[in-house]
């Protein structure tokens, strides 16, 4: 357990690093400013990966971190006051683009698969894929007009 | 999917540095958005990222082993998205329980695919793949229960990979680009498409949100905030949603396709189905 937290640390860091430069050049908050913000990101997503190793239940980590990070940030929550500040200091979009940055690198060894799969599969795809988007979208403006919220 | 070992992934520097300049470049260069007709199409960094990131595999500067070794950064960088996520939610804990009936049945929008693309991976000639392929969008959970139930190798098992496959290659970029678009060039609210952006992937319901974000700036907390309520649904109720309602519709509407093209074809219509 201890190797695998000291390792998730050292990968969360490097991650880390990468969002604090895309934050940097892309919102131009500087790498210091925003380093309280990462850390307490970083502590929460290794409480969350501990939970999933200790824990019984079949529960995925980021199911942990969503809820923890929830909890945390609630306006009764002790001290959630700091913990809004610096994380607001990091932008989502900063931590999107590393993401996808390693996404692009890491898909480049399926391209071969993919290439397999023939142009019917790729539009069957993308209908399945619109059709989630578009079907979520119509029912959630229906019943928020109807409640008045928008 | 064998496991790479993490030590092996924090010491591949090489990897490290070139995400670290990419990262830097797509930043520095910024948003660009093209006007579609009525709509807009965002082109942001990450969006470079991504296939400034696919181009160098294909050049002597990243190895097999350098794209395997990125696979562990991608999830656990989802994890510190998903809790920026969560400290956003937070503060808009009321906002969130007053749209509660919106984000709990739009979930049922997810059913969407079985109407849209069903009956068009039929009429391609897809068979029992058809099933595999559109009762869900195919993320790893739903891939379980297909292979599950059907086998790796069975037409279902093809059909939910061939999704798969192209939602893990291409999922975040095309619904970046399409959800800034539809929220443009539509009449319907971007929190409306702030809550179909939480598919049950991280990195997708990042790249769809983070378009709404460009376009519409002065609303990023909300959509934030919704897109992360509903993405939290869908990845803790997904599962249980495809095993109790997207699958057996999916099969009940096939059979339904099916015995009418058979009927069809014995009336002397078409050529043998």
């Amino acid at each position: 357990m201890l190797k695998s937290v000291i390792e998730w640390t050292w990968v969360l860091a490097i991650f880390g690093v990468a969002a604090l430069i895309g934050n940097w050049f892309g919102m131009d908050v500087l790498p210091w400013e925003a380093i309280p913000g990462m850390l307490v990101l970083i502590a929460v997503s290794l409480v969350g990966l501990m939970l999933e190793k200790a824990l019984p239940f079949s529960m995925p980590a980021v199911g942990y971190i969503g809820i923890l990070a929830i909890i945390i940030s609630l306006p009764w929550f002790p001290g959630s006051d700091y913990v809004v500040a610096w994380t607001s200091q990091i932008g989502i979009l900063a931590l999107a683009t590393p993401i996808l940055a390693y996404a692009g690198i890491s898909v480049g060894s399926n391209w071969a698969d993919f290439r397999k799969l023939g142009f019917r599969s790729f539009l069957v795809a993308i209908a399945v894929f619109l059709g989630t988007f578009i079907g979520s979208a119509l029912i959630a403006e229906v019943i928020l007009r109807w409640q008045g919220i928008i | 999917m064998e496991k790479v070992e993490l030590k092996t992934v924090i010491k591949d520097w090489r990897l490290h540095a070139i995400a670290f300049i990419l990262v830097a470049i797509t930043e520095a260069i910024g948003q660009f958005s093209i006007a579609v007709g009525p709509g807009v199409i965002l082109l942001l960094p990450m969006l470079y990222a991504f296939f400034l990131g696919l181009g160098l595999y294909f050049t002597p500067l990243i190895s097999e082993k350098n794209a395997k070794n990125a696979e562990p950064l991608i999830i656990l960088g989802v994890t510190l998205l998903i809790a920026k996520i969560g400290v956003t939610i937070g503060p808009q804990i009321e906002a969130i329980i007053a749209a509660g009936p919106a984000l709990l049945l739009q979930e049922l929008g997810n059913l969407g695919t079985i109407f849209l693309a069903l009956p068009l991976a039929v009429l391609l000639g897809f068979r029992r793949e058809s099933i595999g392929m559109t009762h869900s969008i195919a993320r790893e959970p739903n891939v379980g229960l297909i292979v599950n139930k059907f086998g790796f190798s069975s037409p279902e098992g093809r059909g939910v990979m061939a999704v798969y496959i192209f939602g893990t290659v291409f999922g975040a970029v095309f619904l970046g680009l399409i959800s800034g678009l539809l929220a443009t060039a539509t009449p319907l609210h971007p929190l409306s498409f702030a809550m179909a952006s939480g598919v049950g992937s991280g990195s997708m319901m990042a790249a769809a949100s983070g378009s709404l974000i460009g376009a519409y700036p002065e609303l990023e907390e909300q959509i934030v905030a919704f897109a992360g309520a509903s993405n939290l649904l869908s990845l803790s109720t997904g599962l249980y949603f495809s095993i109790f309602i997207g699958l057996p519709l999916t099969e009940k509407l096939y059979s339904i396709m099916m015995r009418r093209s058979e009927r069809k074809a014995a009336k002397g219509g078409g050529p043998n189905a």
